[in-house]
């Protein structure tokens, strides 16, 4: 079941700790892209509204895992993926998936669970052409226990009672560190400059594409 | 959440599983594993093995669904009532119509629901059979007498012993006790 699928389109994850920073990074990159006339559409947190709807329904015990938040959050991706990632690559656009994989796999691990677990279970989706690392600020700060900011803050919301060290500075600390691991591929830290070397490789990778297609026949390309 | 998704018939393959398991998983940390640390024993109406002939019918991956349900809080005992399709199908239609994912629509495509079901029960049942294999289930024919059914449930459980895959639930318990004490302390 994993997406080994080529699409025309091009796919950015961009992640981070802190839900603010990661729409920011992605509003960011994406007028940069808008301004070089690149279509891009963007896929959030939550589009499925599950975690709204866990918050405002019978969780308010909070007497939830990270393991059950992980699986939610596997269940919110598969939604975006079928109604907002795959569609957009389809066409040919580009998708900026804010956040993606990599901030729930580093939450997840510095919640205690097996990353590997957290990527397998994760596998249904396409990996990334594009891996970038929203800017974060406020470094030296816990999160914001609020459902309505991003996935770390409504983790740390969830967990406060069951399990507080989970919502530490130091947890955040980890998770950035996580983050910042590059797994054997380019990561781009979304600064100015960071969405500027991304815009580029992007752009490259486009003509890329459409040299290769011009010049092979339709049943030589891979 | 799941059952308004179910509703308006809005699940993929994967969210219709990714959602079960949140429910599996959340019905095992807060009902079944208390229930059995404190001596209770726990009866299971429809277990993990329910979910993954059910997905794995809608074709999912096996491996894939026991790694989402990982880790595997393995029961003692697994009675599995076993019925072919046609029987399965002849009891659903004498009492009414199946429900647009009990009848696999989503994956047959067919809109009678009956026909459907007739459809995706077949392929069903064939994963619950190589699951008995796999899993040892006990068997008992649900086509049989009620009391006849019963009688062998009865001495099904009061034979039954603790299997040694049991020692395979560990993770499983060692989480939850982990979840537990932080909450305690």
């Amino acid at each position: 079941m994993a997406d080994k699928v080529k699409y025309p389109g091009r796919l950015i994850a961009v992640d981070g700790s802190r839900g603010k920073d990661i729409v920011a990074a992605a509003a960011g990159l994406v007028d940069a892209l808008r301004r070089e006339r690149i279509e891009c559409a963007v896929s959030r947190w939550d589009a499925s509204g599950l975690f709204t709807d866990m918050a405002a329904g019978g969780h308010v015990d909070r007497n939830v895992s990270i393991r059950t938040l992980s699986l939610v959050y596997a269940a919110d991706l598969a939604f975006r993926l079928r109604w907002e990632i795959r569609p957009a690559l389809e066409a040919g656009a580009v998708v900026v998936a804010a956040p993606y994989i990599d901030t729930a796999v580093a939450l997840g691990s510095t919640c205690g669970l097996d990353d590997e677990w957290l990527r397998l279970l994760m596998r249904f989706a396409p990996v990334p052409d594009f891996r970038g690392l929203a800017q974060e600020r406020k470094v030296d700060k816990a999160w914001k226990r609020r459902a309505d900011r991003g996935y770390a803050e409504y983790v740390a919301m969830m967990l406060a009672t069951a399990a507080p060290k989970h919502a530490s500075k130091a947890a955040r600390r980890r998770m950035m560190e996580l983050l910042d691991r590059t797994r054997g591929r380019k990561l781009f830290h979304l600064s100015n400059k960071g969405i500027g070397q991304l815009q580029k490789a992007l752009i490259d990778s486009r003509k890329g594409a459409s040299r290769q297609s011009a010049s092979r026949p339709r049943n030589e390309r891979k | 959440m799941l059952k308004v998704r179910k509703k308006i018939r809005t699940l993929s393959i994967e969210e219709y599983s990714l959602l079960h398991a949140v429910d599996f998983r959340h019905r095992v940390e807060t009902s079944i594993l208390p229930a059995l640390w404190a001596g209770k024993t726990v009866l299971a109406d429809r277990y993990l093995f329910t979910a993954l002939a059910r997905d794995a019918a809608r074709g999912l991956d096996l491996d894939w669904l026991l790694h989402a349900y990982s880790p595997l809080l393995w029961p003692d005992l697994v009675i599995y009532f076993s019925m072919t399709p046609e029987d399965s199908r002849r009891r659903i239609a004498s009492t009414r119509a199946p429900h647009f994912y009990e009848a696999g629509q989503d994956v047959t495509g067919i809109d009678d629901p009956l026909a459907s079901y007739g459809r995706f029960i077949d392929r069903v049942v064939t994963e619950y059979e190589n699951l008995s294999v796999v899993f040892q289930f006990v068997t008992v024919d649900a086509g049989d007498a009620v009391y006849r059914q019963h009688t062998r449930v009865r001495e099904l459980v009061e034979k039954a012993e603790k299997r040694p895959w049991s020692t395979f639930s560990e993770d499983a318990v060692e989480e939850w006790l982990t979840k537990s004490n932080t909450q305690d302390a």
